[in-house]
């Protein structure tokens, strides 16, 4: 069930009073959630519901495994079960297809001929996010950050609805304990909830469809057609496109945890006003990134040794990054761009004699604009299907200037300059904004509410393209 | 009794972030449910033409028993004119419009008598200065192979696309409703002129419910007699309407799919359309792409190994649309075909 439709306005038109009735209830709340999110996930493929009850009953029991053993060595190799039980469900799903096909090329052109059988295996959706919350939850308790909570939390958990297919990543210890107790009803953070429900729908419906159909698909379907101006923009374009596609969902799935009462971290801080790679890996996809910092760059080591070794750590988080986001190996190429550009921010830093300058207006500017242009660097490799279709949107951003340009329209200008302006407009507009809202008698807010879904519906295409990030 | 009325009391105010003013849960219930029961009303054409384009079956049927008093009720309030003007202003204002008609032109008279030898078709030249015009469209699954065409002639002064590829999703020739290809193709035959046309369509109509029929006529399930000769007839007219308007039309066949029902509900569309394209020679190309993508036992295989002996995705996760070296594929093919049709000189 995608969010922007007719089907999960239905269902949260039931899930949302059900949800506020049965909260003083925590015995009946919970099963009643658990229910729904099952529900939720089943308008995918039912089949896959059945893998998310046994992540639940899997890492639960793990995770009380490992609390109950004392012993240190004990404890360490319920650990690697644990995670060797979560890794696998996802090696053999999402990268299966990749390992056989990339062993067999390989020993192929060595001349050896591997039997090694390739499936084909369908994707669960959402399974590279709840198998990451699993793994906070059984790392925390090993850890002993986090104490096991009982099975009906944990299944609540990692099956609540408003972020099992595409986050955010939530951590146990911000989820379960909100959990544990009934939210209070009579606060309701609802205008922040409706604000970020709004714009979410809008980047989403209008702005990442509209590049998408407009400039994006055709630029990177065929770049050898397009000039260079409209493949520059393309790129843009694209850079914008899966912002709007992302941040709209993170914004719709915190907005509808909201309106039940619950708090999700936020997941994007406007990571295109970035002034450096290391800025930007704090503003985009939050709650991954420091997924990756907790869960495995300081297990590598991360900082706590050699520069060289803290290099290898940096690098090696970003690729498998890059891995995480697709079985491919642009999705690879993606993470070693990241990882090469913080890895020579670290050296630039570090060097001997390096002082910080102060930042000045055009130095903000600058860095900003070189920050952005890496990004889209890497986007490149995102988007595109393999190295040469890359290699082909690289060579024609050089290749082509001076032919004509009918792709770059107002409108594409206009998207690109909503995308990004947005992430430049001052923090206080929006909080402005949603006190104004607030302070809406209830049936004012309704029909400004209703407005913003009709101007929406009208703006946006006929149906509505899955989440890019669905796929990941 | 003070329990009591402390429970009565109306909780305090309190702020969030910015100070903005926390509310109830019933607060949030209200404006959810009424925002979104007005933005029905206000929303009700589009609404009604999203349901009337779904999928037959049970969904569809509560979809349009709901939007269409909505629709009626939101006409008559004239709640439905800020969208309209809405869209206008977008310079969109058919999009609410449900265009059902099957605009095919009259078939060709039987001869009476057999006729003579039809003389051979000559080859077109085209070059640089006078290049083929390539037109592709049809279903989602046109557009890999699309995009790898496009790919292909990027190199060759001697083809250049007409426009770019026409791909619409969930479309196909049984519901004009959700989109009308045959409107759509005789408009584009008209202002763009492609003097090679690509199409693939078929994916999305393996099933027996159609709009656009005739009044009076009623088809049958999928396969059936009745639904062959609306199907063949719709497929006879997407050719006539291209042929007639001097271009050549290269209909891709549909591909093995992982399901084997669906493959043979597939097979039965192929036969169609290759029986129909077989009855215009040298207009239009049946291209067979069965065995491109079928594994060492003839079965659906998502990994092939391609030319080179690389084991290489062919097919997509859902068992039915293409990977980018399938596209790549199918676009060596049409090129073959259209080089046989052409002369397509690239050099000076």
């Amino acid at each position: 069930v995608l969010f922007p439709t007719a089907t999960f306005a239905i269902f949260f038109m039931i899930v949302l009073p059900a949800s506020w009735a049965l909260m003083r209830h925590g015995g009946l709340w919970r099963p009643f959630i658990i229910a729904a999110s099952f529900v939720f996930y089943a308008g995918w493929d039912w089949r896959f519901c059945f893998l998310l009850a046994f992540s639940i009953l899997w890492n639960q029991g793990f995770a009380l495994a490992i609390h109950r053993t004392g012993a240190a060595r004990s404890r360490k190799q319920l650990l690697v079960a644990a995670l060797a039980g979560n890794l696998g469900l996802l090696g053999y799903f999402k990268y299966y297809g990749f390992f056989v096909t990339s062993t067999n090329n390989l020993f192929a052109q060595l001349g050896i001929d591997l039997p090694l059988d390739v499936r084909s295996i369908v994707l669960p959706v959402g399974i590279s996010f709840f198998t990451f919350m699993a793994i906070s939850y059984v790392v925390d308790v090993y850890r002993g950050d986090f104490e096991p909570t009982g099975l009906g939390k944990f299944a609540a958990y990692l099956s609540f609805f408003p972020h099992l297919v595409a986050g955010p990543i939530v951590r146990p210890g911000e989820l379960i304990p909100q959990l544990e107790t009934p939210r209070d009803p009579r606060y309701v953070d609802t205008s922040r909830a409706f604000f970020l429900i709004g714009t979410g729908l809008f980047m989403k419906v209008v702005i990442a469809n509209y590049l998408a159909a407009n400039i994006v698909d055709e630029v990177f379907g065929a770049p050898e057609l397009h000039s260079s101006p409209e493949v520059l923009i393309g790129v843009y374009a694209y850079a914008v496109q899966i912002y709007a596609d992302f941040f709209g969902y993170t914004n719709i799935a915190i907005g509808i945890a909201l309106l039940l009462g619950f708090t999700f971290p936020q997941n994007f801080d406007a990571p295109y006003s970035a002034t450096s790679i290391t800025d930007f890996w704090r503003r985009w996809h939050m709650t991954l990134s420091r997924w990756l910092r907790d869960y495995l760059y300081i297990p590598l080591g991360g900082n706590r040794g050699s520069r060289i070794f803290t290099y290898r750590n940096l690098m090696l988080t970003m690729l498998i990054g890059g891995l995480w986001h697709g079985a491919g190996w642009t999705f690879v190429a993606w993470g070693a761009i990241h990882g090469s550009a913080l890895v020579a921010e670290r050296w630039w830093r570090a060097r001997p004699g390096f002082v910080e300058r102060p930042p000045t207006a055009w130095r903000r500017a600058w860095h900003r604009f070189v920050t952005f242009q890496v990004v889209c660097l890497a986007w490149i490799f995102f988007r595109a299907q393999s190295f040469s279709d890359a290699w082909d949107v690289i060579t024609q951003l050089f290749t082509a200037w001076g032919e004509p340009s009918p792709l770059i329209t107002g409108g594409v200008l206009a998207a690109i300059a909503v995308g990004i302006g947005s992430q430049y407009l001052p923090r206080r507009l929006p909080l402005a904004l949603m006190a104004r809202f607030s302070r809406l008698p209830i049936p004012a807010q309704a029909a400004v509410l209703s407005l913003a879904l009709l101007v929406i519906h009208a703006m946006g295409p006929e149906g509505v393209a899955p989440f890019i990030y669905f796929q990941f | 009794m003070e329990n009591e009325t402390r429970r009565r009391r109306r909780p305090g105010r309190r702020e969030g972030e910015g100070g903005r003013r926390l509310h109830s849960a019933g607060a949030a219930i209200v404006v959810s449910l009424v925002a979104l029961l007005v933005s029905l009303l206000l929303n009700a054409p589009g609404l009604h033409k999203s349901a009337q384009i779904q999928p037959e079956g049970w969904k569809r049927d509560v979809a349009l028993g709901v939007t269409g008093p909505l629709d009626t009720a939101s006409s008559t309030l004239l709640l439905d004119q800020p969208r309209r003007a809405l869209k206008a202003a977008l310079g969109r204002s058919g999009d609410d419009v449900v265009d059902t008609a099957v605009a095919v032109p009259e078939p060709a008279p039987e001869p009476e008598a057999p006729v003579a030898r039809p003389e051979p078709l000559t080859r077109p030249l085209h070059t640089a200065r006078q290049p083929l015009r390539i037109w592709i469209g049809g279903d989602s699954l046109v557009v890999v192979p699309g995009e790898s065409i496009l790919r292909a002639v990027a190199s060759r002064p001697s083809i250049v696309p007409a426009a770019p590829i026409d791909g619409r999703i969930a479309t196909g020739l049984e519901r004009p409703d959700v989109f009308n290809w045959f409107t759509h193709i005789r408009d584009l035959m008209r202002s763009q002129r492609p003097g090679a046309v690509v199409v693939m369509f078929g994916g999305n109509d393996d099933h027996g419910f159609m709009t656009g029929v005739a009044e009076g006529v009623t088809i049958g399930s999928f396969g059936s007699g009745s639904w062959e000769r609306e199907y063949r007839r719709r497929v006879r007219g997407i050719m006539d309407t291209v042929t007639r308007n001097g271009a050549h039309l290269t209909w891709i066949g549909l591909p093995i799919s992982r399901d084997g029902e669906q493959t043979r509900r597939y097979d039965t569309i192929n036969a169609i359309v290759q029986s129909e394209a077989a009855k215009r020679p040298g207009r239009v190309h049946y291209l067979d792409t069965y065995f491109f993508f079928a594994g060492s036992d003839g079965g659906y295989a998502q990994y092939v190994t391609d030319a080179s002996g690389r084991l290489v995705k062919m097919r997509a996760d859902d068992g039915v649309h293409f990977e980018r070296p399938a596209g790549d594929r199918i676009a060596q093919e049409v090129l073959r075909v259209l080089g046989e049709r052409f002369r397509l000189r690239d050099g000076p």
